[in-house]
């Protein structure tokens, strides 16, 4: 997610020796030996790259029909992070588990029907885009913030915000701050050449802090715990995914605070290659089907309750027959080429948005986060489904 | 005939060695010669004449060198422009960001002055950490040599582990070890008012000026003069009598006189500041953060284990025979080490320690790693928001380029002074 000095200074060297070829390698000089790496070693994604001659010089994916492909190989390939607890993990048993991953199998229930039928591709930050424009990946979910240059000069499209994190601050819960106010020089932890620290300097303005920055999250908590510092600055489910780690010999999850501000905005979503629309559209509209059923009460363990439901609204999002006025029978048809009723299969599969965050970082979770901005707007969070029609 | 020899010389060297003395040169073979120098003109063909190749291979070199040179340039500014990276200097003056530790750099400083505090906190690495490294290496070098069993065990046990151990290792085990247990801002230690530790800073004493310090300086500067001239006619007045000179004495007391009466006259130019901490926030006295402790003690600690050995293979490398005549004079062991063998061993140290103050300076750049903000750091967290990767890290290499060409000149000056005339 950030840039670390040791890519700068390979950058800084590819800059320097790559031999200026102005075909084939222009999106992979700043991660050649990374997305190498992850193809070599990756025989899980047997139908990415290898079948996927059209790639083209320049970056430019191929405006090929994503759809059709995913149907005929049957199996999703899904961009994924292994290592944030809550979002994307693997298990003892080693499956992918996590809020990320779900969104994963419920484009894989939209589109064929199994919400299985994925093949996780696990990436790093440097890796994930390279591999979404190189075709390796036909969608990328993997806590990644939506900002414009990456709409732009990365060639993604981002589809509706899964998750509204943003940047927080964590403390000791015996130092009783209640809020970055009360911090006036303090010192405050943070990664080294991330923008965590130009938000927290924003964030505290003329009021006078220290800003100690570290390279290595393990000698940041070193210090976080011997009390150099005071707060602890990063992206608020990091933040949660440290504290539901702390050490007992600490005190636990409950000697640390996270305070309720967010100064930064962080929304993650899904993001697809450039200039494939329908494909886009259907990663948009299965997030906001997880959303609307949200709205609409629709849950894993009732959605077959619904099939008598007089909601017209309903009945066109679970593909149910709709009779109109003179009697004709239809079935409400998006357009967006899935199968009527592929809203019911999402919904089967993994539930509706409620259920998915209080999965994987609810408030029962080791996460234990709050719904805060993600809830639904008409619980005065910030999800807002657009009409389903 | 002479003139036919000379052209021979240098071209056909075997043959006039073959002709052997002046003497005894034939006409016959004199003619045979003459005639293949005749055909073949005085000099040999170009692309075997020396002093035409010598010129075409340093153009040749020049040339290779610069293309070389002007491919990696066409590569950098073409890849640069193509993934659309700023070319040039002009994001130094942007505003860096970032707020730096232990500075008054804020969110909307810019760049290059955020790069001159951290070149500033490498001079401070640099300049306390040099003169304590030399102190402690030749001590620990000596021990090395000494009779004593426990002295030399222990120094050889301090050089072996801290020589075999990488820096960054020995960095963060200062870290680790030596500042972050150290007692909380909210519960310091306090020295009898005179100093505060905690693993944030420790801070000391020092001293603010006040109004009329420069005057007290200038005054300072010309007791320095005086000493120097006090010096001098103590070194005279012994070199003609044989007296003791105490020139060490004189001086100093002149100059401790001199600032006494200054400081008297001018009424307190600077006084005593004692650091005080309420709450969070330190004023007074001279401090320092933790990461900068942690990266002193280490690195010095690590290079003098170095020194040390340097030390000691030019305290061996002093003749025997200078030893034994400084016993036979009946000096001490203390007086044969002052005035014998250190002064010697010191002219073989010295060029050889350049380099390990050179390492020195390299290694601060490890100071990322504990959070110190030397230059690296604060380069490395320009870059990571977004200034431009390769003109940072030319900047790096200038800055570290002229602390090490600075600090050989500096040695190699007083390299030159400590060479014994004769040789």
């Amino acid at each position: 997610m950030k840039t670390t000095k040791l890519l700068a200074v390979l950058a800084a060297l590819a800059l320097v020796l790559a031999a200026c070829t102005e075909a084939a390698d222009t999106t992979t000089t700043l991660g050649d030996p990374g997305t190498t790496e992850a193809g070599a070693e990756e025989p899980t994604t047997t139908a990415g790259g290898g079948e996927e001659p059209t790639t083209t010089a320049g970056g430019q994916a191929p405006a090929g029909d994503t759809l059709a492909e995913v149907q005929s190989r049957g199996a999703l390939n899904c961009g994924v992070n292994d290592a944030v607890p809550g979002f994307g993990f693997r298990d003892p048993d080693g499956n992918f588990v996590g809020f990320d991953i779900d969104f994963c199998k419920a484009v894989a229930a939209a589109v064929l029907g199994d919400p299985e039928a994925v093949e996780y591709v696990p990436l790093n930050a440097q890796q994930r885009f390279t591999a979404l424009q190189s075709g390796e990946i036909d969608v990328l979910i993997r806590n990644t913030t939506w900002t414009s240059s990456r709409d732009g000069g990365e060639g993604a499209t981002f589809a509706h915000t899964t998750f509204f994190d943003g940047q927080g601050m964590m403390v000791r819960a015996e130092d009783g701050f209640a809020s970055i106010d009360d911090m006036a020089n303090t010192s405050i932890c943070s990664l080294t050449g991330t923008t965590t620290e130009q938000n927290v300097t924003d964030r505290f303005g003329d009021v006078p802090f220290e800003l100690l920055t570290f390279e290595d999250n393990e000698v940041l908590q070193q210090a976080f715990l011997a009390g150099q510092c005071d707060g602890w600055t990063s992206d608020k489910s990091q933040l949660a995914g440290v504290r539901s780690n702390f050490p007992d010999t600490e005190g636990g999850p409950d000697a640390l605070t996270i305070l309720d501000e967010t100064f930064s905005k962080e929304p993650l979503g899904p993001a697809t290659r450039d200039g494939d629309t329908q494909w886009s559209q259907i990663i948009d509209w299965v997030v906001i089907a997880i959303i609307q059923a949200e709205e609409f009460g629709i849950e894993s363990g009732n959605v077959d309750t619904f099939a008598d439901t007089e909601d017209v609204n309903i009945r066109r999002f679970l593909g149910l027959e709709i009779e109109d006025d003179e009697g004709n029978v239809t079935v409400f048809e998006s357009g967006l080429g899935l199968e009527p009723g592929w809203g019911a299969d999402v919904i089967a599969a993994v539930g509706n948005y409620a259920e998915i965050y209080a999965r994987n970082v609810g408030p029962d979770t080791p996460l234990g986060l709050e719904r805060g901005p993600n809830s639904l707007w008409t619980d005065g969070g910030l999800l807002y489904a657009p009409p389903y029609r | 005939m002479d003139r036919w020899r000379a052209a021979l010389r240098p071209a056909l060297p075997l043959a006039t060695n073959h002709l052997g003395g002046d003497d005894k040169v034939t006409p016959q073979l004199i003619s045979v010669v003459t005639s293949t120098v005749a055909q073949q003109t005085a000099r040999p063909p170009w692309w075997r004449d020396i002093r035409i190749l010598r010129v075409v291979v340093q153009v040749a070199a020049t040339a290779v060198i610069g293309l070389i040179l002007y491919v990696l340039w066409f590569n950098l500014t073409n890849n640069m422009r193509r993934i659309g990276i700023e070319l040039g200097f002009d994001f130094l003056q942007q505003p860096v960001g970032v707020s730096v530790t232990g500075s008054d750099i804020s969110a909307g400083s810019a760049v290059w002055r955020a790069l001159v505090v951290g070149i500033k906190n490498t001079f401070a690495l640099v300049v306390v950490g040099l003169p304590l490294l030399t102190i402690i290496g030749v001590l620990v070098g000596v021990a090395r040599l000494s009779t004593n069993w426990l002295v030399a065990k222990a120094a050889t046990i301090y050089v072996e582990t801290l020589r075999n151990i990488p820096p960054l290792l020995v960095i963060l085990v200062a870290f680790f070890v030596g500042i972050l247990p150290l007692p909380t801002i909210q519960d310091p230690v306090e020295i009898f008012d005179l100093a505060i530790v905690n693993n944030r800073f420790i801070a000391v004493t020092g001293f603010t000026a006040n109004p009329g310090f420069s005057t007290f300086m200038w005054i300072m500067l010309g007791a320095l003069v005086v000493s120097a001239i006090v010096w001098r006619w103590r070194t005279a007045v012994f070199d003609a009598s044989g007296k003791p000179h105490h020139r060490v004495l004189w001086s100093l007391g002149v100059m401790l006189g001199l600032g006494v009466v200054g400081f008297l006259v001018i009424g307190r130019p600077f006084e005593l500041s004692k650091p005080v901490l309420d709450g969070r926030v330190l004023t007074g006295g001279y401090s320092g953060l933790g990461g900068y402790f942690a990266m002193l003690v280490a690195l010095v600690l690590y290079t003098a284990s170095h020194v040390a050995e340097i030390v000691r293979g030019s305290i061996l490398a002093v003749p025997k025979g200078q030893t034994e005549a400084a016993n036979a004079l009946a000096l001490s062991g203390f007086q044969r080490l002052r005035h014998v063998t250190l002064p010697q061993a010191m002219r073989i140290a010295l060029p050889p320690t350049i380099n390990q103050y050179l390492n020195y300076v390299k290694n601060t750049s490890l100071g990322i790693a504990v959070g110190y903000s030397e230059v690296t750091l604060i380069a490395f967290q320009a870059v990571g928001n977004g200034r431009p990767a390769p003109q940072m890290v030319l900047i790096l290499m200038a800055s570290y380029l002229v602390f090490s060409l600075v600090i050989s000149a500096v040695v190699n000056v007083l390299n030159r002074r400590l060479q014994l005339v004769t040789q």
